[in-house]
C-alpha cells in the first residue's frame, strides 16, 4: 500500500516535472552577431590590457622627466652642503636601525597582506 | 597567441551563446537587457577563465558566471529590480517570439521570488542537475531541492499546471 502510494507520488513528480519542462522549454537563440560581439570586445580588451602598461610607463616619464632633470641638476649643489663626516661609520645611530626581528615581522606582514589580496582578487 | 585564444572563446561563446541568452531572458524577460547581460556575463567568464577547474559541466559554470553578472547588475541598478517587478505586464512588443509561452510563463514565474525563479529556470530551462544549481547559486543542495520544491508548490496552488499552454 505505501508502496502504491510512494509509485503514485513518484509519477505525478514525475509528469509535473515533464510538464514544467515543457512549459519553461524554448526554441534554441538563433547567433544573430553576437558571438561577434562577444570576440571583438574581448580583442579589444586584450589590446587596452596590451597597451595600457607602456602607454602607463611613457606618460609617467613623461611627468616625471622635468622635476627628475631639475633634481638631477641640484643634485651636485646640494652634496655639498652635507658634512663631509655625516656617513663615517662610527657616527652612524647603529642601534636605531630596524633590527633582523622587525624585518622578519615586516616581510611576514608583506607577505600575508599579498596573499589576502590574491584571494580576494581569486 | 592572444589571437588564437580569442578565437577558441569565441567558438565556445557560439556553442553556448543561445543557453545563456535563453537563461538571461527568462530571468529579466527584457531581450535587449539580458542579451547586454550575456556580452558582460561572456567577458567575464574571458577574465576567469582560469578559475574553471574542469570540474562540473561548461555550461553549468558558464551559467554561473551568467547568474552573478545578473546578481551584480541588479544590485547596482534599480532598473533590473523594477523589470522583475514589472513581469506580470511585460511588454510584449519587446519580448519573445512566442506569445503563448511568454504569458505562461510570465504568469508562472510572477508567483516566485528572484532566487526561485533562477533555481526554477536553470533546473527546468537549463536542464542542470541540483548539484550544479547548488554551485551556480552559491547553495547547497538540499536548500535547491526545498526551493525547487517550494516553487513547484506555489505554481500547483496558484495554477493548473497540466491546464497551461505548452512552450
Amino acid at each position: 500500500m505505501t508502496s502504491k502510494i510512494i509509485n503514485m507520488a513518484e509519477r505525478r513528480k514525475d509528469a509535473e516535472d515533464r510538464t514544467l519542462e515543457a512549459l519553461f522549454r524554448s526554441e534554441p537563440i538563433v547567433d544573430d552577431g553576437f558571438t561577434v560581439k562577444v570576440v571583438s570586445r574581448v580583442r579589444r580588451r586584450i589590446w587596452v590590457r596590451r597597451l595600457s602598461l607602456p602607454i602607463a610607463i611613457v606618460v609617467g616619464a613623461l611627468i616625471g622627466l622635468k622635476p627628475l632633470v631639475q633634481v638631477a641638476t641640484l643634485l651636485p649643489d646640494l652634496l655639498r652642503l652635507v658634512p663631509a663626516d655625516l656617513f663615517k661609520l662610527d657616527t652612524l645611530p647603529v642601534g636605531d636601525l630596524p633590527q633582523v626581528s622587525t624585518l622578519l615581522i615586516g616581510a611576514a606582514i608583506v607577505m600575508a597582506i599579498t596573499m589576502v589580496g590574491r584571494m580576494l582578487e581569486e | 597567441m592572444a589571437q588564437q585564444d580569442s578565437a577558441a572563446f569565441g567558438e565556445l561563446v557560439r556553442r553556448h551563446q543561445s543557453q545563456v541568452r535563453g537563461f538571461l531572458r527568462k530571468l529579466t524577460r527584457d531581450l535587449a537587457l539580458a542579451d547586454d547581460l550575456a556580452q558582460d556575463a561572456f567577458l567575464h567568464a574571458w577574465d576567469k577563465l582560469h578559475t574553471y577547474s574542469g570540474k562540473g559541466t561548461f555550461i553549468g559554470w558558464l551559467l554561473k558566471v551568467a547568474y552573478t553578472t545578473f546578481l551584480q547588475s541588479k544590485r547596482r541598478s534599480n532598473r533590473y529590480g523594477e523589470i522583475l517587478d514589472e513581469i506580470g505586464q511585460v511588454d510584449n512588443s519587446q519580448v519573445v517570439e512566442d506569445s503563448h509561452e511568454v504569458s505562461d510563463l510570465d504568469r508562472f514565474l510572477a508567483v516566485l521570488t528572484d532566487e526561485e525563479r533562477a533555481i526554477m529556470i536553470l533546473s527546468y530551462a537549463c536542464g542542470l542537475s541540483h548539484r550544479e544549481i547548488g554551485d551556480a547559486a552559491n547553495l547547497p543542495v538540499g536548500t535547491v531541492k526545498s526551493i525547487i520544491f517550494r516553487g513547484k508548490e506555489k505554481i500547483r496552488n496558484s495554477f493548473d499546471i497540466e491546464d497551461h499552454q505548452y512552450g
